[in-house]
Parts: structure tokens; sequence; C-alpha cells
């Protein structure tokens, strides 16, 4: 029998993991829904995000304006690789655009390893208090993680239900040509959803990085990851991809109380198993033909 | 003064197949044209390469003396020239009132007032959501939609497809209205509503325009089939 | 057809002239470019003539190569007998999880066959560490026997094999272009409505596509575990797993002839770049990217058309390159 503050433990924890997971996956699921486009370079503002957060509070000495910057360094970027290159190619097929985005991450990954180097960096840990939940000493930081996940999920859906800017790009999402029919300039709603989603990534990065090893290759290895979240939940859903971002954040938690390795597969199968039944996904729509 | 819309020898492909040959069409003020042909003719081509969402391999599109071509669609729209589409599509998941705010934030201009007297449904329907409304009533929100701006064309793409006959009969007396204001280009397959209003038709067969018919006394309904 | 020379010609001279690399070029390098191209060409065919991404082609090379592996390591010492080992357990793999995911749409597919190497690398990793004896990997050089006529356990003559192997490939995958089937593959990948229409069944021709071309990994997969000797979850590493996605377009997606061209440039830049730059990674995205941008036809995919015109320009008096291989 799986003691009853572990599980809360493992609970708590699964749900910081899950919001850093939506955080990331929020970027892909608005690029898809809204450009038909699979952006993998999002893991690349994920590790700036972590990176810069690094370097501002190493110079600085706080990790929350560390966040802040690797947020403004993600935008940055992502406006740069979104005019340069994204711009060309958003008539291209999804596999097209797919394989450049992967081609961003990669040359991106050596723009880091070119100027951080190879060895892992270290943060610190902002706040190391815990406070107890039924009985449960948990980390605060990790509930502050939940807080801003929940705060950045309420603060789209304002501006997705409540400005216009936010109603055109709902628009666009179900037709891109029918906003441009009205006389809205497209062009303009995919840069600025861009940006959003590499800024979403970015702060991810900043949340994430005292909590694990920031080191080049840190996109990639959660690149799998991030992707599955976004296949569960159905390209294109936020709401989805909140849902499916706390279950795999709960499966990779649990998942390691029962049998460690498997928690690191566990996710995957439960992917294959949701693609067997529904080959969009939880919440996603057949808006493509392959 | 110059024409709203002057098309010159337009010729479009999809791909490695030609579509329209060489076509001519001119457009007055406030002047009510129709296209009328059978199914894959190439009038939608035609509306759309106008509006801007195709790019032809030659020819020009004019509007008072100023160049469509290598605009993006939203600028054309902008210029206004407003393209209502055939496939009634609205934003499903908006209501009725936001998918005008819409039209209202692009053209800047909110007063729906005109809106309402043309289609005064509308005002009862501003709550819902637009994916639940019906195939009259979605086609009303298009054109509501579209006449924001008080555009100074409408390119109107099979309006009367799939509606009951009271609704067209509305539809007929709402283009009469705007046609007072705006210049319309109505692409249609129904003869008698287009032959009641239209000051011209152009018959389109096979992607040339084998007839230009500008006598109101010769566009009637056999008169059209004949071309077809 | 498949009897006259002039089918055979243009295999026969890339394949001369990798031969003759050999004179200029380090055995474990040419030797490395034959391998790498068969496990390429699986992923060029899918992608280049069904109109599939793959970013887990890592995890059929792991099924080839552990099957061979296994068998080597606990039960036998046939090189060869190991080797269909590895095709087999291809085969087997690509049907058990075909069905399900070439029905996806093609970036979920690419994603799936990801989730695929994950799970494949973890089994063999730590799950199944008992047999696979984990990182260690399973270490069988000394089991493999010594063969008649062609002792593959030495390099030089693997080198050979190597060479041989590849030309059967080859011939198969040009074979396949000509047959209806490859038509239909391509058309599968343009306009499957029209296709479906037309009354062919595009699951049936993408499961079987699928198939071909893992099992052709898989077979790649089964010769690298007999050239190093060795098998480790290294094999399936997800990090790897675009590589088979970049050399096919450095070479040329949909071409003939694009993996071995591409896997002569990755290869040979691999070397050269590490020891100039030793940034890989800022190399291979930059190129990438560039690549795209430019036209995605890769190398031999411009090459290509520009060679035939001018080869067949006086044969057919001008009258443009010979029907398309390539696209």
């Amino acid at each position: 029998m799986i003691d009853a503050q572990l599980l809360i433990s493992a609970v708590i924890f699964g749900l910081s993991i899950g919001s850093i997971f939506f955080l990331m996956a929020i970027g892909l699921s608005l690029c898809f829904g809204l450009m038909r486009i699979i952006s993998l370079d999002q893991m690349l503002y994920y590790s700036l995000g972590a990176y810069i957060t690094y370097s501002v509070s190493l110079v600085t000495g706080s990790i929350a304006l560390g966040v802040l910057g690797g947020m403004i360094v993600a935008a940055i970027a992502s406006f740069a690789v979104e005019r340069l290159i994204f711009l060309r190619i958003y008539d291209r097929d999804i596999a097209f655009t797919m394989i450049t985005s992967f081609g961003v991450l990669i040359g991106g990954v050596g723009v880091i390893k070119h100027f951080w180097g190879l060895v892992p960096r270290p943060v610190m840990v902002p706040i190391t208090s815990q406070l107890s939940i039924v009985g449960t000493d948990v980390p605060v930081y990790r509930l502050l993680l939940i807080a801003i996940a929940l705060l950045v999920y309420g603060g789209l859906w304002l501006f997705l239900n409540r400005t216009i800017i936010g109603k055109a790009i709902r628009a666009g999402i179900e037709s891109v040509e029918h906003v441009e029919g009205l006389g809205i300039n497209v062009y303009r709603l995919f840069t600025l959803t861009f940006i959003i989603a590499g800024t979403l990534s970015g702060l991810a990065g900043g949340l994430y990085a005292p909590l694990i090893m920031v080191e080049p290759q840190m996109g990639l290895e959660v690149l799998a990851f991030v992707f599955m979240v976004v296949i569960i939940g159905g390209l294109g859903s936020i709401k989805g991809t909140l849902v499916s971002a706390f279950l795999v954040g709960q499966i990779v938690s649990l998942g390691s109380l029962v049998y460690a390795p498997l928690a690191q597969m566990a996710p995957f199968a439960v992917m294959l198993l949701i693609l067997l039944i529904k080959p969009t996904g939880l919440y996603g729509t057949a808006f493509l033909k392959r | 003064m110059s024409a709203t819309l002057v098309v010159k020898d337009l010729t479009v492909s999809y791909g490695e197949s030609k579509v329209l040959f060489n076509i001519s069409v001119t457009v007055d003020a406030c002047e009510v044209v129709a296209c009328v042909g059978r199914n894959g003719a190439g009038k939608t081509t035609l509306l759309k390469t106008i509006a801007g969402f195709l790019k032809p391999i030659s020819g020009t599109v004019t509007s008072n003396d100023v160049s469509l071509l290598g605009r993006a669609s939203y600028d054309v729209a902008r210029m206004g020239i407003k393209y209502v589409p055939q496939d009634k599509k609205v934003f499903s998941d908006l209501t009725v009132r936001e998918n005008l705010e819409l039209g209202s934030y692009a053209t800047q201009d909110y007063d729906w007032q005109k809106l309402t007297t043309y289609f005064p449904k509308l005002k009862t329907l501003m709550g819902r959501k637009a994916g639940y409304l019906s195939g009259g009533e979605r086609q009303m929100l298009m054109i509501g939609r579209a006449i924001l701006g008080n555009p100074k064309l409408l390119l109107v793409d099979e309006p009367t497809e799939g509606l009951a006959p009271s609704i067209v009969a509305q539809l007929k007396e709402v283009f009469r209205e705007l046609s007072r204001k705006t210049a319309l280009v109505i692409v249609e397959q129904n003869l008698p509503l287009v032959c009641a209003i239209a000051e011209k038709v152009y018959a389109i067969k096979d992607g040339r325009i084998v007839a230009e018919l500008t006598d109101k006394a010769a566009i009637t309904p056999p008169m059209c089939e004949r071309y077809l | 057809m498949l009897n006259s020379l002039k089918w055979w010609w243009g295999i026969l001279l890339a394949f001369s002239l990798l031969a003759m690399l050999r004179l200029f070029a380090p055995l474990p390098f040419v030797n490395e470019v034959l391998l790498f191209s068969i496990y390429t060409i699986g992923c060029n065919f899918l992608l280049g003539r069904v109109g599939f991404i793959s970013f887990g082609q890592p995890a059929y090379l792991a099924v080839g190569a552990y099957a061979a592996g296994f068998y080597l390591y606990y039960f036998g010492t046939n090189p060869y007998l190991a080797i269909l080992l590895g095709v087999l357990a291809g085969v087997i793999v690509s049907l058990m999880v075909g069905p399900l995911f070439v029905r996806l749409r093609s970036d979920y597919f690419a994603l799936v066959n990801l989730a695929l190497t994950v799970i494949i690398f973890y089994l063999m990793q730590k799950v199944l560490a008992g047999v696979t004896k984990g990182d260690n990997g399973l270490w069988f050089l000394a089991n493999i026997a010594s063969t008649p006529l062609l002792d593959i356990s030495r390099p030089d003559q693997f080198f050979i094999f190597a060479l041989l192997v590849a030309i059967a490939v080859w011939g198969f995958y040009k074979y396949l272009d000509d047959t209806l089937y490859g038509a239909c593959c391509l058309a599968s990948k343009l306009n499957e409505d029209k296709l479906q229409f037309l009354g062919y069944s595009n699951f049936r021709i993408r499961l079987l596509a699928f198939a071909i071309a893992n099992t052709t990994t898989a077979l790649a997969g089964a010769m690298y575990a007999i050239y190093l000797g060795l098998v480790s979850p290294e094999i399936a590493s997800p990090a790897r797993a675009a590589d088979p996605v970049v050399v096919t377009i450095l070479g040329g997606t949909g071409t003939l002839y694009g993996p071995l061209v591409g896997a002569l440039a990755y290869t040979g830049m691999k070397d050269v770049i590490s020891k100039l730059i030793g940034n890989w990674e800022l190399f291979i995205g930059f190129l990438l990217v560039f690549i795209m941008l430019a036209g995605e036809k890769g190398i031999w995919g411009t090459l290509e058309p520009r060679l035939t015109k001018a080869l067949f320009r006086e044969r057919n008096g001008g009258s443009g390159s010979k029907p398309g291989i390539s696209r």
C-alpha cells in the first residue's frame, strides 16, 4: 500500500511538472491552431529561457529577474525566427515546416553550446521553504509553478475570449482565409501568436531551471514529452493542452512511485493507446488532411 | 469617372491546368453585374482572383485605376472590395455579435444600424454562437459583416444556394437596396433572381466569357440559358 | 527489364565509384557510409515516396540490431543467420505497429515513431537490462564465426558484403519505382482522395511501404551489429532520431541515389566539421534550415535533373530528361 503522504507528495509533484509541460506545450498548440505549423523550435526558446535565467541570476542574484530576462530573450528570438524563416514558409506543407523548425532547434542548440559550453549550469531554487498540506511537507516553489500555470491559462482565456485580437486569433484558428477577407492583416496575428508562444516557452524554461540540469541538450530531451502532451490533448486545443499536460504530469509522477524506469515510458504508451481510439487526440479535430 | 472594377485579359490556372482564359469584365459604380455559368465554369475562381486569394498568370485587375494584383487579400478588402464566399462559413465559435465586431474592427465602422435595417433578424441573434445559425441566417451574417465599412464593391458567390425561397426573396430586396451605394458582382446559378436585379450579365462557359448582356430587356432566364 | 544492363547501369556506376573510394578513404569511413546509406534509404522512401516523415527510425535500427545481437550473444555464431533474424524482427515489428501508425496524420506519425524510439530505448537500457546488459551493451565480436567465401567478421571483407547488399537493396528500390506499386505510393502521397476513388486502399499501400522501409532499416541495424561486434541502447538514442531525416533531405528526398550522396556528405562533413568547428549542432542546424529555404531539393536532388538533361540530350534529340525517378 502506498503511503498517503507519499501519494500527496507525488500528486503535487505531478501537478508541478504538468504546469511546466503546459507552458511549453501551449506554444506548440497555438502555433499549430492558427498557423498550421509544428514549431519544434519552441524547445529552443525554452532552453534560452533557462540559460538566460542562469546568467542573469548569476549577475543579479535574483531568479525572478532571471526568468523575466529569459522571457524577454525568448520573445526576441521567436520574433526573429518568425520574421526571417516562418514568414517565408507558411504556405508549405506541415512536414516541411516541422523539419525546418527542427533545423532551427538544432542550430539553436549549437548556439547555446557556443556561448555556454557543455557543462551543466546549476540554478538555485529561489524559495526553499515548505508548506504543510494535509500533513505532508510540500515545496512552496512547486506550488508556485502550479499557481503560475493556472494564472497563465486564465490570462490566455481572457485574452482569447475578451479582447478583439484574441477573438481574431480564435477566428483565424477556424479559417485564416475568412479573417483575411474581412480586411485583417493575418500576418500580424501570426507574429503576435508566435511571440506569445515563444515567451511562454521561455517562461517555462526559466521556472524549471532550478529544478533540472540546464545543459545544451535540454530542449531535445524534453521534445518528445512536450510533443506528446500536445498530441494527447489534440493540436490546436488550449483546454486540451491543459488537461493533457496535467495528465502526463501525473502519469510520470505516480508512475515513478510504482516503477521508476516505466515512468518515462508510460506516457508514450498512454499516447499510443489514446491515438488508437481517437487518432486526433483527446480534444483535437481533424483539421488537416494528411 | 473610372470604373469600380476593370478586369482585362485575366488568365488563371490551378497548378498546371488553366481555368480562366482571357477574361475581361467591367463593373461601374453601383452597378449590379451577374456572372452565370455551370458548375466548374470558373466563376468562383474569377471572384477569388479579384479578391486577392489567387494569383493570375496574366492580365490586369484594377479598381478606380488602382491595380489590385499582387496585393494581399486583406489589402484588397481594405480598399473597399469585399468577398462573400460560397461556403457560408462564419466563425462558429464566436457569437454573432463577435463576428460583427471583427468586421467592425477591420473597417473601423461601428455603425450597425444599416445592418439591422437590412437584416432585422440579426438583432435577435446577437448573443447566439454563429455555429448554431441556419443557412439563411449565416448568409445574412456574412453579408452584414461584409457591408461594414461601406465597401464600393461586393463580390458575392452563390448567395442563394441551399436557401429557402422566402430568404431568397428577402436577399433580392437587400441586394436591390445595397446597389444604391455599392456595386455588386453576383455569381449565381439561380437565373430568375439574377435576371430580376442585374443590369449586366456575363455568361461564363469553360473558363471563357461567352456572352455579355447589357440590354436590360434581353436579360431573361431563357436568354442566359442559351449561352450555357 | 531487370536483366538488361541498361537498367542496372546507374546502380552499378554509383557503387563502382563507391568501391573506388575505398582506395582513397579509410575502410571505417566507407563502411560507415555504406551502412548509413542503407539506414537512410528506408527513411528516404517513406518521406519522398509516401509522404511520411518519421523521427523514429532508430527504433527499427535497434530492432534489427538487437535481434541480431541476441542471437549472436546467446544462441549461435552464424552472422548471416543473425542478419536474417534482424530482418525478420523488422518485418514483425513493422506489421505490429504499422496498422496503427499509418492511419495517423503526418505530424502525429512523426511523433509516434519517436515515441516508439523512446520506448525501445528505455526498454533496452533499463527495463530489460537483465538480458540486454543495459548501457554496457552486448559484446559478441568473438562469437561471430568466420564464414566461407566472404568472412564478414573481418572489416575489409565486410565491406564487399555490404557493397553487394547495398546493390541488391538499391536494385530492389529501383524495381519498386518501376512497378505499379511504386506509382501508387507516389499517388498516395500526392492525392490520397483521388487514389481512393480509383479503388486503391491507401491504408494497404502505406502499410506495405511502412513495412518495406522499416525492414530495410532493421537490415541496416543488423549489419551494424555485425560490423561493430556489439549492440547497446545508444543505437536507439532519441537524440539521433533526426539523423536519417537530415541525411535524406541533404541528399535529396525521393531520389534514388539521394541516400548515398547524403550519407557520403554527412559522414564526410562530420569528420571534417568536428575537427574544424567542433560545434556539430550549429553546423547541421543551419545547414538544414538553409537547404529547406533554398528549395529542399538537396544535393542529388539538384544535381540529378541537370545531369540527366546533359547526358540524355543527344540521345533524345533535346526532348528533355528521361522520365523522372526523382521528384
